[in-house]
């Protein structure tokens, strides 16, 4: 990897200072596609909140290059849909516009031009016809198509999604991963995404990440997610 | 008719409680909006107490002290009283908080015991108070009867800071509350931003146990909220019409109670409990209806 926008030196990954993962180096190509694959409790989601912030590192170190434009890497956070407390009386709108806040300083209202881009998004993430719906009345895949808005009116240099298609069925799958390969393809945007959905990503994925016993296997879809592969990792023979 | 006009006018007597009530009417929900989203209630029933507890060991301390202070409440006594409040409330917010994010115990235990124990405090040490039972323990009760220009200008001059501060920051507050993960992703200092919601908390709270008492305070501070909550399709109606509903209830209440010779903080909360049940009764009338 020539252009990495993440690289992961000697990483480990856990909660208050307990490892849940070590010894984890690697790098995320700039405009990737990459899959972070593996089973409940194998780390997915605590490599996630590491990269993203949400979680110090227990040992080691991630660089970032910087953006185009000099300043830190912007993410696009696309968390699952199903953690919103419905108290909060937000439209689809409102959570999408969240997105511009990063830009728009304490104290400002968020100018009219931001509100358009975040249309704009919506529009992109096919979210535009329930955009002034209640969020929390939403169905998943309505809630996962404002959030990825959301995450597009950020800017982002990387866009990472946490299982986008839990609970969405084949189809809406399929028009998920499709929408977001284009949108890495027009925007030049990095994306990082996981999932346990192995048959449905290795379409779209350029690099897979498979989090397994508390390593990390790095490789691209077609030589890690092939039959013998597979069986070597999980130690059984085939038929 | 006679009375609301007696009321309305610029020479009334009691004026100066009749601006304070809808002052702490009006501002008490537009906090208690956040305590209600961010499922704090139970904060918002032991704050208004601790913030008691804090008034009256401020105006306990001259005392051991050997420090005489006038035993009416004199300016000099409610800036005392108010830095208690302000102190306490602030400090039993942010220990609760940093408390609730450790996630270790139960946070009703927490609560339940700071408001009991506080309850406490405040009687024991209002009992060994020579002054107490002048006009001091009518400070905590929240009689709205006897307040200063100096007391009024006070509640005015920290609730438009209060108000002022809210309208500038919502959108970094109600981020924060909503979404904290997506907060940091955007680089917003969370903690920060927390701490700023539980100043202007404890400010509002100080300033409404002072006014109007900590039963009074935590009506105005959650049931405004609750109600509008039923009601509203997104959450500037929701502010906007709990504040509505805390000015007008309070103003209603002093009227109420001003007309029938009763005491007017509690008279506030009954008014509000009516209101929040019959906005239940009629919600679910309307959501039948819409079916």
């Amino acid at each position: 990897m020539n252009d990495a926008l993440i690289t992961l030196d000697s990483l480990s990954i856990g909660y208050n200072g307990q490892p849940v993962m070590s010894g984890i180096s690697l790098s995320i190509a700039r405009n990737s596609f990459t899959a972070i694959l593996g089973a409940n409790g194998s780390g997915k989601s605590t490599l996630l909140k590491t990269l993203l912030g949400l979680l110090p590192p227990v040992a080691g170190r991630i660089d970032t290059t910087q953006s185009p434009t000099g300043a830190p890497l912007v993410f696009g956070y696309v968390p699952q849909a199903v953690q919103f407390d419905p108290i909060y009386l937000l439209t689809g709108f409102d959570v999408a516009l969240m997105g511009t806040y990063g830009r728009v300083r304490p104290g400002r209202f968020v100018p009219s031009a931001e509100r358009a881009f975040t249309r704009e998004c919506l529009r992109a993430a096919g979210a535009e016809e329930f955009a002034r719906k209640r969020f929390s009345k939403l169905s998943g895949g309505q809630k996962q198509r404002v959030l990825i808005a959301r995450a597009l009116a950020t800017r982002p240099d990387v866009l990472v999604l946490d299982e986008p298609t839990a609970g969405v069925d084949a189809e809406a799958t399929h028009t998920v991963l499709e929408f977001i390969s284009r949108t890495r393809e027009e925007r030049q945007i990095t994306v990082l995404l996981v999932t346990h959905d192995f048959a449905a990503i290795r379409h779209h994925a350029q690099q897979v990440l498979w989090l397994h016993q508390g390593k990390v296997l790095q490789g691209a879809p077609d030589e890690l997610l092939n039959s013998e592969r597979m069986a070597e990792i999980f130690e059984i023979g085939i038929g | 008719m006679e009375t609301l006009r007696l009321i309305l006018s610029p020479d009334f007597l009691l004026r100066n409680s009749v601006y304070t009530s809808v002052l702490v009417g009006f501002s008490c929900p537009l906090v208690g909006v956040f305590l209600v989203m961010r499922r704090l209630v139970f904060m918002g029933v032991a704050l208004p107490q601790v913030s008691s507890t804090g008034v009256a060991i401020a105006l306990s301390a001259p005392l051991w002290f050997g420090v005489k202070l006038s035993g009416h409440p004199s300016e000099s006594a409610h800036m005392l009283a108010f830095i208690g409040s302000m102190t306490s409330s602030l400090a039993a917010i942010l220990a609760l908080a940093f408390m609730e994010r450790r996630g270790r115990g139960q946070p009703e235990g927490r609560l339940g015991t700071a408001y009991v124990v506080a309850a406490s405090l405040s009687i024991l040490l209002l009992s060994k108070n020579p002054y107490g039972e002048i006009g001091w323990l009518d400070m905590l009760k929240g009689e709205v009867i006897t307040i200063s220009d100096f007391d009024l200008v006070l509640t005015a001059a920290t609730l438009t800071l209060v108000l002022a501060t809210l309208g500038l920051v919502h959108k970094e507050l109600l981020l924060v509350s909503f979404d904290r993960p997506m907060a940091i992703t955007l680089r917003k200092n969370v903690v920060f931003w927390d701490v700023l919601l539980y100043l202007l908390i404890g400010l509002t709270v100080s300033m409404a146990v002072l006014s109007v008492g900590p039963l009074i305070a935590f009506g105005f501070l959650l049931i405004p909220a609750l109600t509008a909550h039923l009601f509203a399709r997104n959450m500037r109606q929701f502010t906007i019409l709990a504040s509505l509903c805390g000015g007008a209830m309070a103003f209603l209440g002093f009227w109420v109670a001003y007309s029938v010779d009763l005491p007017v903080g509690p008279t506030d909360v009954v008014l509000l409990g009516v209101l929040y049940a019959a906005g239940w009764f009629i919600a679910k009338l309307l959501r039948g209806g819409s079916k």
